[in-house]
């Protein structure tokens, strides 16, 4: 496939990049005592993408073959002329650490047959349900993604990529009368099955997520306003990723994002110091390299407090005179390379979560992300919804409360820590983070205390 | 041609033992213009073709299931989706309630396909786009369209199972949409975005819509922090697509009825809103952009007036939710060929109100008007928190100024017992038709 790839990019005089991707998708769902859906996909073809007069053009087919691929580059290159008529920006390219050779990271050598991965979704699911007379409804899902790729530009990457990245999602609602509630716990990395099971203990996650259902029945709501809060590693993850990770994304700094012209600035406590970073073994958000054949990387955002980076593409890092660094992603062959987060983490720091409770007199211990994630927005203004609330009062920690939301502008709160635990957890969850198309991402970090708005009630 | 396939993958799938079998084709061509920041990003073209196969085996106890999709439609590929639908379908339990559509007439809708589209080039994509892009640019020089995008995609589906559906549809969609922002040196707005589609070119105005979002965001430059109360809140249509039109098709979905994440099940016939809204579900409305003669599962799919004056009337059905309740399936079979059908809404339409938005805000004394949600909704529950976008302060009946960093809270379900006015206009966003909808009592947290 490489030199089918290599051969039809050489008859091209102009920069072009290939990329032949299939993915076989396995989801299984099992849902309340029932196997509710089981889908084996398979979703495979080409996207090219020409620059021509400074402007991109794609074009992607299921036609692989050398007279596919010609015509789709004939294509591009003519989509990428008649857009270089209205483009005003012209698109240069930086100079990257380009990948050749075989990338391979995980083994699929001793993955279970689909019948097997059936039995065990459907008996996790029957434990969530059967955890507790007032679980009324429950669902465990799993889904895999088991990607090859192949990825030839005319500057010289040459590399074929191997990746799978799995993932659970277990459900639970808890019932009594009228009122329902629900409890989530996901996770997913880049590795096997064995990899995704050794994360996290699935009949734990079908335990836990049971548990809080039935808890939050009795859980009260807090009122909304003002409060010194400690988020957990997950949040921390959504703050970094959600909150943080996307105004630093070059395109969103170009198009106005509220980190433009603060590299250098203090944008943070001196405690902070955050990162993308594509190498972090089995974490979801892991690239080997990326859609441009760019090496995945480290890339040190906030280095004690100071904002020290963007993420790129090779065309951004042009305009900012950066280095990319695997960045560039494709969700699937007919997506053309965005520029998206890999695993967005804080570092850890040097205290201890205990202590962070006990300095607390009124204030909030946060946990995970709740029902529906969590988004940001250029000026860095963002919200997300909590799982699990407990209030502190006096240094230490009290009952549950639930439907807590938390908002705030991101920097804002980053200025606001005052204590970084020396925890590190890099676990997101199974999510997807979407930008018109969706990426496999993961983050995390230790544990925070901050300041934040919580939308609660006023009675 | 297309259903010839079908027809040919039906027979093999019953040569390999299934009792009945189902194939959904689906091929698209798509033509893209992407502008970011101001500027043309991208302009992009696919072409699509892809099947899904279902293959039902007999039990004792009922059948097996199993299924497998690929768009690499040679030999070897479309045998190895057979295989894995088959593998799938053994190591799948038994369940009674599985079931194939039996033939039925589908009436074609009218003027969903326009033939012109079939000549369209990415030249075409790129001059609408840069419509819409001059006409939000020239709103206001602090605007910036961060993305948007202008679509024309042709499609046609197929689906042909053994108990003799054969049935086709080619139709045409035109898309266009737009997330913008201004800003005016160190104060940005809120993001704020508009949706236009048509199964028409001529239904269609870029410039028109381009206009309406650049005007809207620079209207909430400078928007001032409020103080928290209780009281009256408008939801705007795009808010409305988010907060009411998502909670309620969730609760008529029969699946989520059937396991119990409904709050509605069993009230069929009840007062499950409140009597100030009506909601209509028709797949037969001339050109609408989420019109279809017949849905994922070959069903033909006609209109349902799911609420009347609050009463819920209907659940939204497919084959297998309807055999598990006793009844047939009203057509709301979702999902495309990559997909087991799932259940959804064809065009959803809130019925417009008696009093003008102007009324609805002359009368409130304290409250806010919510154009866009951004946030999180547990359908469940119908518990939602989240921030205010594009938002406006009411007070005295009169707008009083653009707010920001405001939060709402409420439970949707019950809030939307206590609607207190539903407005005589309505927006069309994409396959939806909303009103707005103003109710009493939601919780606003300001920053003051």
């Amino acid at each position: 496939m490489l030199d089918l790839l290599k051969e039809a990019i050489s008859q091209t005089a102009e920069y072009a990049e290939i990329r032949y991707h299939k993915r076989e998708q396995t989801s299984i769902e099992a849902k309340n005592g029932r196997l509710a859906r089981v889908e084996r996909r398979t979703l495979a073809g080409a996207g090219v993408r020409c620059l021509v007069d400074g402007c991109w053009g794609f074009v992607s087919t299921t036609d692989v073959t050398h007279d596919g691929l010609r015509k789709a580059i004939s294509e591009a290159a003519e989509a990428a002329r008649i857009g270089a008529e209205l483009r005003r920006e012209k698109v240069v390219l930086a100079p990257a650490k380009l990948a050749q050779g075989e990338f391979v990271y995980y083994d699929l050598a001793g993955e279970p047959s689909i019948a097997e991965k059936i039995q065990v979704v459907m008996a996790a699911e029957k434990r969530v349900r059967e955890r507790s007379s007032l679980i009324v409804a429950s669902s465990v899902r799993y889904l895999q993604y088991e990607d090859e790729k192949y990825i030839v530009t005319s500057d010289g990457a040459a590399a074929h990529i191997l990746d799978n990245k799995p993932s659970f999602h277990v459900t639970a609602t808890a019932g009594r009368g009228n009122q329902l509630e629900m409890a989530i716990k996901s996770w997913g990395v880049t590795g096997s099955w064995k990899d995704l099971l050794g994360k996290v203990r699935l009949d734990k996650a079908a335990d836990d997520a049971a548990d809080l259902a039935v808890r939050k029945l009795d859980a009260g709501y807090v009122r909304g306003g003002q409060y010194t809060v400690i988020l957990d590693p997950m949040l921390v993850g959504v703050l970094a990723h959600e909150a943080i990770g996307h105004t630093v994304e070059a395109d969103f700094v170009q198009a106005g994002s509220v980190a433009q012209g603060k590299i250098g600035q203090k944008v943070a406590s001196d405690l902070v110091t955050m990162v993308d970073d594509g190498t972090i073994a089995g974490a979801a958000g892991m690239v080997l390299a990326d859609d441009e054949g760019v090496l995945g990387q480290r890339t040190v955002i906030i280095d004690s407090g100071i904002l020290r980076d963007y993420l790129h593409s090779r065309e951004s890092a042009q305009t900012f005179g950066a280095e990319p660094r695997g960045n560039a992603r494709a969700f699937t062959y007919s997506d053309e390379p965005l520029i998206r987060m890999t695993n967005t983490c804080v570092l850890p720091g040097k205290d201890d979560l205990d202590q962070m409770i006990a300095g607390i007199d009124d204030g909030l211990l946060l946990r995970e992300m709740g029902v529906g994630g969590g988004q940001a927005d250029s000026t860095a203004e963002f919200m997300f919804g909590v799982a699990e609330g407990y209030v502190i009062k006096h240094g230490k920690l009290g009952e549950l409360v639930k439907s807590i939301t938390i908002s705030g502008q991101a920097f804002e709160v980053l200025q606001s820590v005052d204590a970084v635990s020396s925890d590190f957890i890099c676990g997101l969850g199974a999510g997807h983070c979407g930008k018109w198309q969706p990426a496999k991402v993961d983050a995390g970090g230790p544990y925070l205390r901050c300041r934040v708005t919580v939308g609660g009630r006023h009675e | 041609m297309h259903l010839d396939l079908c027809d040919d993958l039906v027979r093999r799938a019953l040569a390999m033992g299934a009792a009945d079998a189902e194939v959904f084709y689906r091929k698209a061509r798509k033509l893209e213009a992407m502008f970011e920041k101001n500027d043309l990003q991208v302009p992009k073209g696919d072409t699509y073709e892809g099947v899904g196969i279902r293959v039902l085996l007999g039990g004792s106890g009922g059948v097996r299931l199993g299924f497998a999709a690929t768009n690499l439609l040679t030999s070897k590929s479309l045998e190895n989706a057979l295989s894995a639908a088959v593998a799938i379908a053994h190591a799948s339990p038994e369940d009674p309630n599985y079931s194939l559509a039996e033939p039925a007439p589908a009436e074609p809708v009218p003027g969903i396909y326009d033939q012109s589209a079939e000549k369209l080039t990415l030249r075409d994509a790129l001059d609408q786009g840069r419509l819409m892009l001059e006409a939000a640019r020239d709103v206001d020089p602090r605007v910036t369209l961060d993305s948007a995008m202008y679509t024309i995609e042709v499609s046609e589906k197929a689906i042909a199972n053994s108990r003799g559906v054969r049935l086709s549809e080619k139709r045409s969609l035109f898309v266009c949409q737009a997330m913008a922002f201004a800003r005016d040196g160190e104060t940005v707005s809120s993001f704020d975005m508009e949706v236009g589609a048509s199964s028409q070119m001529s239904g269609m105005d870029p410039a028109a819509l381009g206009r309406k979002l650049g005007e809207k965001v620079v209207a909430t430059l400078g928007a001032t922090t409020i103080p928290s109360f209780r009281g009256t809140v408008i939801i705007a249509p795009y808010a409305g697509a988010e907060l009411i039109v998502s909670p309620i098709t969730f609760s008529s979905d029969a699946e989520n009825v059937q396991t119990g994440r409904s709050k509605w099940k069993g009230m069929l016939g009840t007062q499950v809103l409140s009597p100030l809204l009506s909601i209509v579900d028709d797949p037969s409305i001339p050109g609408g952009a989420g019109s279809t003669a017949f849905d994922r599962e070959g069903v033909p799919a006609h209109r349902l007036d799911l609420i009347e004056d609050g009463v819920l009337n209907h659940y939204l059905y497919n084959c297998y939710t309807a055999r598990k309740d006793g009844v047939v399936s009203n057509g709301r079979a979702a999902g495309t060929d990559q997909n087991t059908p799932s259940i959804g809404p064809t065009n959803f339409a809130i019925a417009p109100g008696e009093r003008s938005l102007d009324e609805m805000t002359a009368a409130c004394s304290k409250g806010i008007i919510v154009n866009r949600f951004s946030g999180n909704l547990d359908e469940v529950s119908g518990d939602f928190s989240g921030v205010v976008k594009g938002g406006y302060y009411i007070e005295a009946g009169k707008i009083v100024c653009p707010v920001r960093e405001a939060m709402i809270a409420g439970n949707i379900y019950d809030l939307l017992r206590q609607v207190t006015g539903v407005s005589r206009e309505s927006v069309e966003i994409a396959d939806m038709r909303l009103p707005y909808v103003q109710f009493n009592g939601c919780s606003v947290t300001g920053k003051q």
